[in-house]
């Protein structure tokens, strides 16, 4: 029954994705007549429709940025990075916007294994390293079947040894799959959107202050309580701050 | 001819109509006057004339007149003489109310001809107790001052603010930010003060505007004007435009300047006094009121407004649109009207980008005048194309803004084409331009351009990993693979068997075949025995071997058999004895060996055959 239920509310975002199609041409041609926010209206009316795509929150922080609202087009850049992480448009775009932040914050560089081993989990999306799972498991099956039907040892080397690797493969991209799920729904980044943001000690108004930050910058969510949120920068400082003043990727 | 005939016409006519015109009649007053004052009414003929006929002037009292006066002047110039008269006829008027006259022209006759006059608009004010006592008739036209210096009777001394001031007159006080006001600084006289001069003068210095003077004559004509209901002799001392620069209430300075006023000494005559009275100038400072000026901003500017306020028009010109590369060209734009044309920035043009481009030059012609400052300014771009190629440069744009529609007006040219061929002139430069690469240089930074392509829309949060099709994918393959398996392994089993039973069978069907043979060997039937021979033996290597009949042959089962672990020789008897087979069927002349030595060899070697291949 229950199976029945989702397939045709399955269904049914189809037919919505198929008109939010439309919307997004029309949003894409008053971007192009530089009529900004009128595309900005329309790429939050696809939003609130509860579907998105990585061009779609592109388009909108190009638009943003085009109505000087930087922070904004920040905030929009790092969704659509969260689906397209390996997109070089998006990270230029990003780039360029962030040179509008007030704050420099010195990033702290990771081991570069950890690097390398998050660059290639980020280089495809969670789908894809789905997609790339099954494939490579349907082959395995294939060798597996050459492996034991095969008449010459030729051959039971030869598929031997690439089943080892394919079921490799598929193990990794379903972990890599897994990990890129995780990220997209628990991650906890967020974006300070208000002009600025003195970050306390302690989650109270009577906090002693630690430091001050500004609109556009990028942090990480460490731990909450109430209205209070603890946040880390990039260069590892910590100190808690009001909810309202940032949201979350 | 006709045509000819026809210009020499116009131009005689012409020449008549200038004829004509030689003889002038003009007629002379006041423009103003006081109630009860006399003034001169006068008429100038440059003929002598007769029966003048004057209009109608009833609004006035005729004291005198015509007193008539002639006089005449020659001049020899480069051995060119000229004789000029002019004849005047002068009447002594009083005006007996007020308001405003006109008179009607009069008329004259020169030779039988008639020629009237202009016409007069003569305003009749108020009169000062003083002046209608005064004795002195009002002198036409400028010669103010100077006749009431002659006054004996002035009660002079009281020189105040009403008798002597400075007024800056501005003719609009609301403007719009760079829209051009005509400032012009009067100096007001009562006909009594007798006025020698001027000392120091302090001229405002019109802060937050950009100021044009305006040139007026050295020597301050004096003309009679009414301001506040008297009559005051005016001299136009300096004519300003002024173009402000900032908004909000603008003041202006007041204007000083000391006048030197001549003075009666009065004092209680003695008896050894001077019979005569003292004069002494003394210095009057007269002080103009500050002018408040009202000065707005513009509204919301466009992006490429120049800063030009007035009514202007605009046009571009280029000196040629096909040149050779490294060839100096130059585009021309004029703007003429009439506006504060000295502060237009030069318009952008934009260039194509490997063009070389030099600062635009400015030159203007700018008249000032009562009217404003009008003329034209015009910039010169120079520019040069380094590559060839077609370039456009675009249609360039003027944004101004009229006050009088308060409006900004676009004007804007065409866009232009240029053809630029390849240059010859490259070999004097002696450096090898094709070997001096260049940079692509970064012309400006923004973001990149969205992305149209159509995308992939999903449900928020949504993705195949996880979902029920995800690992359905994995168990349903997973099983078609153990289906796949278990099936194939059953055939390969079935197939087993199937090779196990032949092998087997094979040395039974071999033998009973041989059998059959060794029936015919014993009725000597030579044909039927070797066929049978030859059958058994492939019979018994196609089972043996697990190779279907038809594709046996001789190569195939020495290879396959050798492959086996046989023993060459072996495979060479076997080989033999099909070899006799053949030989004793298709060809019996030629075999040698007997019947009983094919069937012993066969059957030896398929003896050792059962025993070697399992």
């Amino acid at each position: 029954m229950k199976r029945i239920i989702n397939t045709i509310l399955a269904i049914l975002f189809t037919v919505a994705v198929f008109a939010q199609a439309d919307l997004i041409q029309k949003a894409n041609e008053h971007y192009t007549k530089e009529e900004f926010q009128k595309a900005i209206d329309g790429y939050n009316q696809i939003l609130m429709a509860g579907i998105e795509s990585p061009e779609v929150y592109f388009n909108l922080g190009n638009a943003y940025y085009k109505t000087k609202q930087y922070t904004l087009s920040i905030l929009n850049y790092e969704r659509a990075k969260l689906l397209a992480p390996d997109d070089e448009d998006i990270e230029f775009n990003l780039q360029v916007a962030n040179q509008k932040v007030v704050d420099s914050i010195q990033e702290l560089p990771g081991i570069f294994i950890v690097r390398w081993w998050n660059a290639i989990v980020n280089s495809q999306t969670t789908d894809t390293w789905a997609s790339i799972s099954i494939f490579s498991f349907v082959v395995f099956l294939t060798m597996l079947g050459f492996y034991f039907f095969a008449k010459t040892s030729e051959v039971k080397r030869i598929t031997f040894w690439s089943g080892c690797f394919l079921i490799m493969l598929t193990i990794f991209s379903w972990s890599f799959a897994a990990k890129q799920k995780s990220r997209l729904v628990n991650h906890s980044f967020a974006i300070v959107m208000q002009p600025t943001v003195t970050v306390k000690s302690s989650p109270s108004e009577n906090g002693t202050k630690l430091f001050v930050i500004h609109e556009g910058l990028k942090v990480r969510i460490t731990d909450k309580l109430g209205d209070w949120v603890e946040i880390r920068l990039a260069d590892g400082n910590k100190g808690w701050l009001l909810t309202e003043s940032i949201e979350r990727i | 001819m006709i045509k000819k005939l026809k210009v020499l016409m116009i131009f005689m006519l012409v020449g008549l109509v200038s004829l004509a015109d030689s003889t002038q009649f003009v007629m002379e007053g006041p423009e103003v006057v006081a109630m009860g004052e006399q003034f001169r009414l006068g008429f100038t003929l440059n003929e002598s004339g007769t029966d003048l006929q004057l209009p109608d002037l009833s609004n006035f009292d005729v004291l005198m007149g015509p007193s008539t006066s002639q006089s005449s002047s020659i001049q020899i110039i480069n051995g060119k003489t000229t004789q000029t008269s002019s004849f005047s006829y002068i009447f002594i008027l009083r005006a007996k109310k007020e308001g405003k006259f006109s008179i009607r022209p009069a008329s004259i006759k020169v030779g039988g001809k008639t020629y009237e006059s202009n016409s007069l608009d003569i305003q009749v004010v108020k009169g000062q107790p003083q002046q209608a006592a005064s004795q002195q008739g009002g002198g036409a036209g400028g010669g103010g001052p100077q006749n009431a210096q002659q006054q004996d009777d002035t009660p002079s001394g009281n020189v105040s603010k009403d008798n002597l001031f400075v007024r800056v007159a501005v003719d609009k006080t609301n403007v719009s930010k760079g829209e051009q006001i005509l400032a012009t600084v009067k100096l007001y006289i009562s006909q009594n003060v007798p006025l020698n001069g001027f000392d120091q003068v302090k001229l405002p210095s019109y802060e937050g505007f950009w100021t044009k003077d305006i040139d007026v004559p050295t020597q301050v004509n004096f003309t009679r004007e009414v301001y506040n209901g008297k009559i005051y002799q005016v001299g136009v001392l300096k004519k300003t435009i002024l173009f402000p620069q900032q908004t909000g209430n603008i003041r202006i300075d007041p204007f000083e300047i000391t006048c030197l006023v001549r003075q009666r000494v009065r004092k209680q005559q003695g008896f050894f006094d001077d019979f005569f009275d003292n004069y002494q100038v003394v210095k009057a400072k007269v002080v103009s009121d500050p002018v408040i000026i009202n000065v707005k901003d513009l509204p919301n500017q466009p992006a490429n407004f120049s800063g030009a306020v007035g009514n202007f028009s605009f046009s571009g010109s280029i000196d040629k649109t096909s040149a050779k590369s490294n060839e100096a060209m130059t585009l021309k734009l004029v703007i003429s009207g009439s506006g504060n044309l000295n502060l237009i920035n030069p318009p952008k043009i934009e260039l194509p980008q490997d063009f070389e481009a030099y600062e635009p030059k400015t030159s203007d012609k700018t008249i000032a005048s009562d009217k404003g400052l009008s003329g034209s300014v015009s910039f010169e771009y120079l520019f040069i194309p380094r590559y060839a190629g077609n370039f456009t440069i675009p249609a360039i744009k003027f944004v101004s803004f009229n006050p009088s529609t308060h409006q900004f007006e676009t004007k804007s040219t065409e866009a232009f084409n240029l053809t630029i061929s390849k240059g010859s002139d490259d070999k004097n430069s002696g450096v090898v331009n094709s070997y001096s690469k260049e940079d692509v240089k970064m012309i400006g930074k923004d973001i990149r351009y969205i992305k149209q392509n159509k995308s992939v829309l999903k449900p928020k949060g949504s993705s195949f990993y996880g979902t029920f099709e995800f690992y359905s994918v994995f168990i349903l393959s997973t099983i078609a693979f153990a289906v796949f398996y278990v099936l194939n392994r059953k055939k390969i089993e079935e197939s087993k068997n199937l090779t196990l039973i032949r092998n087997k069978r094979a040395n039974k069907v071999a033998l009973k075949r041989l059998k059959a043979a060794s029936g015919f060997l014993k009725n000597n039937k030579a044909e039927q025995f070797y066929e049978s021979v030859i059958k058994a033996l492939w019979g018994y290597l196609s089972d043996k071997l697990s190779i279907p009949l038809a594709d046996l042959n001789r190569e195939k089962a020495a290879a396959s058999l050798l492959e086996k672990g046989m023993a060459p020789e072996v495979v060479t008897e076997l080989m033999k004895i099909i070899d006799d087979c053949e030989f004793a069927r298709y060809a019996p002349a030629a075999f040698s060996g007997t019947m009983n030595e094919v069937y012993d060899g066969a059957a030896k070697v398929m003896g050792i055959f059962e025993k070697q291949i399992k």
